[in-house]
């Protein structure tokens, strides 16, 4: 009997045993199970998934901020991202772009959820009734939404550059957003415009070799450049190029557009070939004190935010004065007041700079007209035609990126230096040419202190226009939005 | 075994089978054979451990090093391994009862492991001058100063518990 009760023991222990193995194997698969809840995403978002809000399910923190780039009401000395006309606030810029879409309306930028509605609403891109009218071509969307990345992916990027400006709006609906610098499978920050990829190459560079701190400032060069629309490379196609093959300050690129006699418009009334200067910023800036410590984009457009213990980068992309505490003071020991001030002196003092400039510019071309029209020869203008295009498009280059006078004071008050001068002894070859032709004094300056007193000098029919965008804004705008929804519809949300 | 009544003799077959099954299948399921590797995948076999992983797989360090290198003593082949199989028993343990802080502190065998890895890699950043600035008898504390008390941000950088960084979400 003695010998059973050994027996039972022996089984309890074994029972035991199995008991625990048992209830580890519970407990691990529990807690593998776990793993496939615990850290997941809300939604799987899909490799082309161009709708900001579906992103926004899975990253709250960075899409509330993303949202505040609809905000309107922020305003600095100089700019800010209200809703400003920029033409009535310094109506020589009409002149200065007269025979050109952006004398028709220019406006002071808005943030990114603005970006679409914007291209729609602006004069410039006109009131086209059909897919196939209209004054702009398809590659103006490039910048405007992550609808790009996707369409580039389903129809190629050379279509994509194909066709008139009109006939992809019912495509491209989705402001600037999650999809245009992120991998939708890693998060990681990614080049999805085939610009600068391309840009690169030809540099001899390898994008994607980029340090994640290069990477920062970027993907926000994918669109803030200098750029222009190749419209030799394919055929009936307006690539989209950045010059920078020669390099990228102003005089290496003015080289790279005069050796393929690249012009933008012909000014209507000076006849000259010009060039327009679209956004440099990424190039300002490299050549500014902060770029040259490689600070990127990133640090002072989307600082990091501390909440709650959690930290994250501010995805309001917004002028830096407005987190002046979360952005310089992150390395400068110095007062919100004093930095502010600090920033607002360079810019008057490059604003000073930018008036004399234009008004060299606005007398430049009215009076290269007065030439023309008293019969100076194509021989005699050449010179003068040329000053001019060199006059304008430093001017426009220190201008038209909104932040050139912080990014690079230095740079840009040597380009404006070197523009007076070039517009000044244009100026003097000019007065010997009306000189010669019987005309020797002062062409008066004329009134062009209001924005339809430029336009109307320049011969700009601002009725028409207006009444042909209302028109696009009533009848085609809505179409092209019923269409988006009715094909956003069929895009299932898969949830986790 | 002779001696065993045959109803006994079942009765443990069938218990020891059961063992055997059970022990195979937990060896499976919990990845066991991954725990001999380098591998850094291995150390998120346990969720809690995604916000380090990840806040490494970001930093440089993840393209020279893996978790062992650092958070393993590497002088000696044995002391490496029986480090581990402690270090492992001890998660194991803790993760299984759900005892798992929030924020987890490196615990004093860890910070001595850490700290002889920092230097066996870094020997030729170290001399007297730089030393002077970290072992120097000046300050009460000295001979508990670490690498990290002054380098915070390396790798792990200064946000990283599960409830901090709710979104190191894509570590799989």
């Amino acid at each position: 009997m003695k010998k059973n009760l050994l027996y039972v023991i022996i089984a309890i222990a074994m029972a035991a045993v199995i008991f625990g193995l048992g209830i580890l194997a519970s407990s691990i698969t529990e807690r593998k199970a776990e793993k496939e809840f615990t850290y997941k995403p809300v939604v799987k978002i899909g490799e082309n998934e161009p709708r900001n809000d579906v992103w926004g399910e899975n990253f709250r923190r960075e899409y509330e901020t993303y949202l505040l780039t609809e905000d309107t009401t922020f305003r600095t000395k100089f700019n800010g991202n209200a809703m400003r006309d920029a033409l009535e606030e310094d109506p020589r810029m009409v002149v200065l772009w007269a025979g050109y879409a952006f004398s028709k309306d220019y406006n002071q930028p808005r943030g990114h959820r603005h970006a679409v509605t914007d291209i729609r609403n602006t004069l410039r891109t006109g009131g086209p009734l059909t897919p196939d009218e209209g004054p702009m071509p398809a590659t103006c969307w490039t910048c405007k939404s992550p609808d790009v990345p996707r369409m580039m992916e389903e129809k190629g990027i050379t279509e994509f550059y194909i066709g008139k400006w009109a006939g992809k709006g019912q495509e491209i609906v989705n402001p600037i957003g999650c999809l245009d610098c992120h991998d939708p499978s890693t998060m990681n920050l990614r080049i999805s415009r085939p610009a600068l990829i391309e840009a690169f190459e030809r540099q001899g560079k390898d994008i994607t070799k980029s340090t994640l701190q290069d990477m920062r400032s970027l993907v926000c060069a994918q669109c803030h450049v200098e750029y222009y629309f190749d419209k030799t490379k394919v055929e009936n196609a307006q690539y989209l190029t950045f010059p920078w093959d020669k390099g990228s300050t102003v005089e290496d690129m003015e080289k790279y557009y005069d050796e393929i006699e690249f012009s933008d418009w012909t000014h209507s009334l000076s006849r000259t070939p010009m060039l327009k200067a679209q956004h440099p910023d990424y190039e300002v800036h490299k050549l500014g004190i902060h770029g040259q410590r490689n600070v990127a984009c990133a640090d002072c457009h989307m600082p990091y935010i501390s909440e709650g213990g959690q930290k994250y980068s501010s995805h309001h992309l917004v002028s830096p004065l407005k987190y002046i505490d979360k952005t310089c003071m992150v390395c400068h020991r110095e007062s919100e007041e004093t930095l502010r001030n600090n920033v607002y002196e360079h810019q008057e003092k490059i604003l000073e700079n930018k008036i004399l400039l234009e008004d060299v510019l606005v007398r430049l071309h009215l009076e290269a007209k007065k030439a023309w029209d008293l019969g100076a020869t194509e021989t005699e203008m050449k010179d003068i035609l040329s000053g001019i295009r060199r006059t304008q498009w430093r001017w426009d280059f220190s201008v038209a990126s909104h932040g050139a006078a912080f990014h690079a004071p230095i740079e840009i008050l040597r380009i404006m230096g070197n523009a007076i001068n070039i517009g000044s002894e244009t100026r003097v070859k000019l007065a010997r040419i009306l000189a010669k032709y019987g005309f020797n004094q002062e062409l008066s300056y004329p009134d062009i202190s209001t924005k339809a007193k430029a336009q109307k000098l320049i011969g700009l029919d601002m009725e028409k226009l207006n009444a042909e965008k209302q028109e696009f804004l009533k009848t085609i705008v809505p179409k092209w939005l019923v269409e988006a929804k009715e094909r956003e519809s069929k895009w299932k949300i898969i949830r986790y | 075994m002779k001696l065993l009544p045959k109803k006994w003799k079942i009765t443990y077959s069938l218990m020891i089978g059961m063992i055997i099954g059970l022990a195979a299948y937990n060896f499976l399921a919990s990845n066991a054979i991954s725990y001999l590797s380098d591998s850094p995948k291995t150390c998120i076999n346990c969720h809690v451990m995604n916000s380090y992983y990840s806040s490494w797989a970001h930093s440089s360090h993840s393209r020279f090093t893996n978790c062992n290198d650092c958070h393993v003593p590497q002088d000696n082949f044995l002391k490496k391994y029986l480090f581990k199989a402690q270090d492992g028993l001890y998660h194991a343990s803790i993760f299984t009862l759900r005892k798992e802080p929030q924020v987890i502190h490196i615990k004093e065998a860890g910070k001595k492991a850490v700290e002889s890895n920092c230097i066996r890699c870094h020997e030729k950043q170290i001399d007297e001058t730089s030393l002077m600035t970290h072992y120097n008898p000046k300050y009460s504390d000295f001979e508990e100063r670490y690498c990290w008390n002054c380098h915070r941000e390396h790798p792990h950088k200064r946000v990283n518990s599960l409830s901090s960084s709710p979104e190191s979400i894509q570590t799989k």
